[in-house]
């Protein structure tokens, strides 16, 4: 697979404060990479060194096989949704996309085309003449989504594209967001907040904490990573479960019938199984609820703070 | 430098279509209107010779374009900033000093209008006396220097400014700043400090400049040395202001990135 983002060691200081720390990570062609972390963990700062925005204190990274040292070029290759990007009010969504389309060196008629194309792409073409102070947070955001794509990029960069959107917008954007990696074959970069869309939409995740990376990998490794399974569920016979429900006390048990769901508190994720072998129970079945991306979140943004 | 001109065309159909530019200059109509109307029929002023009374308006005309001129730049950077559209631009491929160029020969716009509007009036004043073309000649020459000076002046303002707010208010303080030596009493300004003052200064040394090509009917080249400073801060802020922006164009205004 090709890498079409590579960041070795890219640090960025302003004096005495580190706002990130030796970021290291790469992304292939067609993955979309969710980028995570509370407030202030590096998120913003990491999109706008990748994006040439910002010059990185130390460290080096290509974009599209362009390196860190070309910026224009990267410029050139890469659309970004910044997350609290203005939007001129008095122009129309057309005018301003034909003018970016200009901005990336599209002939006047070639920017008409591509920014008709785009306004079709992401459900405007309707409002397409309609003066942008006029739409809504959903639509500004999809008019954001179009301008990044208006120079056919090889990597996508979104920030926060479902901040301020209703579910149904939310499930919209998640829908383009993915389409953009599917059928564009472009890489995308999503920093967002919202765990439970990371989760439905990333093939990989990159967690972020005090500007430095705390968890990479799939969402099913980091979630294993870095937190254990809190629940699990136990059939017994159903003559046994008051028994099995006293052996596992003072453990928080939820009993219907021969199940027993258990709380597990901290405790070792087969510390109930062995109370009941040992209580002399027989267990038919033993599942552990897979450990979530938010408790892994959760417990290794904590945990560094 | 493609993108400078696409980037000039924009911001000229921001401000001409967007109606701020038209607003601007329709006051500045309205200032040139009154004042014409004084001197033509207010008794203390009509009391002018009319060599004096075109010197006067061309010399308002000058300085409020320029100020039009100066207000305008100085919004172009730290306002877009505010209004959270200069990172789209710097996602551009196009070059810092492409975008700089463009807007600063956008904010020139407001004085090519100010002048377009002040040479109907100096045509009226200025007939039957035969100086409304020289008038007009050193009021374009002198005013062209002056609003590329303030232009310049603006933007760089603009790169540094924290706010829009901060940025217009220094703008407007920096220009009262200079037309402070024609605020002196008239012996303060005869020494040979005096003088210098006036001529160090572009504006107060590009207005002396009209007044001797207007009203003392001198010819083009007899007092040219007051044309030093105009011709000296033109080109050298505005090489300044694109050096600045070429580098330093950036989201947060202040000293550093």
């Amino acid at each position: 697979m090709t890498q079409a983002v590579e960041a070795n060691a890219v640090g960025k200081r302003y004096g005495a404060l580190v706002a990130l720390d030796d970021l290291s990570f790469a992304a292939e062609q067609g993955e979309i990479l969710g980028v995570l972390g509370p407030n202030g963990a590096g998120k913003t700062t990491a999109i706008r060194i990748l994006t040439t925005i910002l010059e990185p204190t130390h460290g080096s990274f290509s974009v599209a096989g362009v390196p860190h040292t070309r910026p224009a070029e990267i410029r050139r290759r890469t659309g970004v949704l910044p997350e609290s990007a203005g939007y001129p009010e008095r122009q129309t969504a057309e005018e301003y996309l034909r003018y970016q389309g200009r901005l990336f060196g599209r002939s006047r008629a070639a920017a008409r085309t591509a920014a008709a194309a785009l306004l079709e792409e992401v459900g405007l073409a309707d409002r397409g003449r309609t003066l942008i102070g006029t739409y809504s947070r959903g639509m500004r955001q999809r008019l954001g989504i179009a301008r990044a794509l208006v120079n056919e990029p090889q990597v996508v960069v979104l920030d926060e594209p479902t901040l301020g959107l209703d579910p149904a917008g939310q499930r919209q954007m998640l829908g383009i967001i993915r389409r953009i990696a599917g059928e564009r074959g472009a890489t995308v970069l999503l920093c967002t907040h919202l765990l439970a869309e990371v989760e439905e939409t990333c093939t990989r995740v990159l967690i972020l904490n005090r500007g430095r990376v705390v968890a990479q990998g799939t969402v099913a490794e980091v979630a294993r990573q870095a937190a254990a399974p809190r629940t699990v569920t136990i059939r017994v016979p159903a003559e046994d479960a008051e028994r099995a429900r006293a052996s596992l006390s003072p453990l928080e048990v939820v009993l219907s019938g021969g199940t027993l769901r258990v709380q597990l508190d901290g405790a070792e994720p087969n510390e109930p199984l062995r109370r009941l072998v040992d209580g002399g129970i027989e267990v038919r079945s033993y599942e552990l609820e897979a450990a979530r991306l938010s408790d892994a979140f959760l417990a290794m943004t904590e945990a560094a703070t | 430098m493609r993108s400078a001109g696409v980037v000039l065309g924009q911001e000229l159909r921001d401000l001409w279509l967007g109606g701020r530019a038209l607003a601007l200059t329709f006051a500045f109509s309205l200032l040139l209107s009154l004042l014409a109307y004084l001197v033509a029929t207010n008794r203390a002023l009509n009391f002018l010779e009319q060599r004096e009374t075109v010197n006067l308006t061309l010399q308002v005309a000058v300085a409020v374009g320029a100020l039009l001129t100066l207000l305008t730049a100085a919004d172009m950077v730290s306002g877009e900033r505010e209004r959270g559209t200069l990172e789209s631009l710097l996602l551009t491929p196009a070059s810092r000093l492409e975008i700089v160029a463009g807007k600063l020969l956008a904010s020139l716009s407001l004085w090519v209008a100010a002048f377009a509007i002040t040479i109907a009036y100096v045509w009226f004043l200025g007939r039957g006396v035969g100086i409304a073309g020289d008038a007009l000649v050193s009021g374009i020459v002198v005013g062209t220097l002056l609003a590329i000076f303030l232009a310049s002046v603006g933007i760089l303002i603009s790169l540094f400014a924290t706010s829009n707010r901060v940025s217009l208010s220094l703008s407007l303080f920096f220009l009262l700043a200079l037309f402070v030596p024609t605020q002196l009493p008239s012996g303060a300004t005869s020494g040979w400090a005096g003088d210098f003052l006036l001529r160090v200064n572009p504006l107060t040394a590009g207005e002396h400049y009209i007044g001797r090509i207007v009203v003392d009917g001198r010819g083009w080249s007899e007092d040219v040395t007051w044309l030093t400073s105009p011709l000296i801060a033109a080109p050298l802020f505005a090489v300044l202001a694109l050096a600045v922006g070429g580098r330093r164009l950036s989201l947060r205004g202040g000293a550093s990135e």
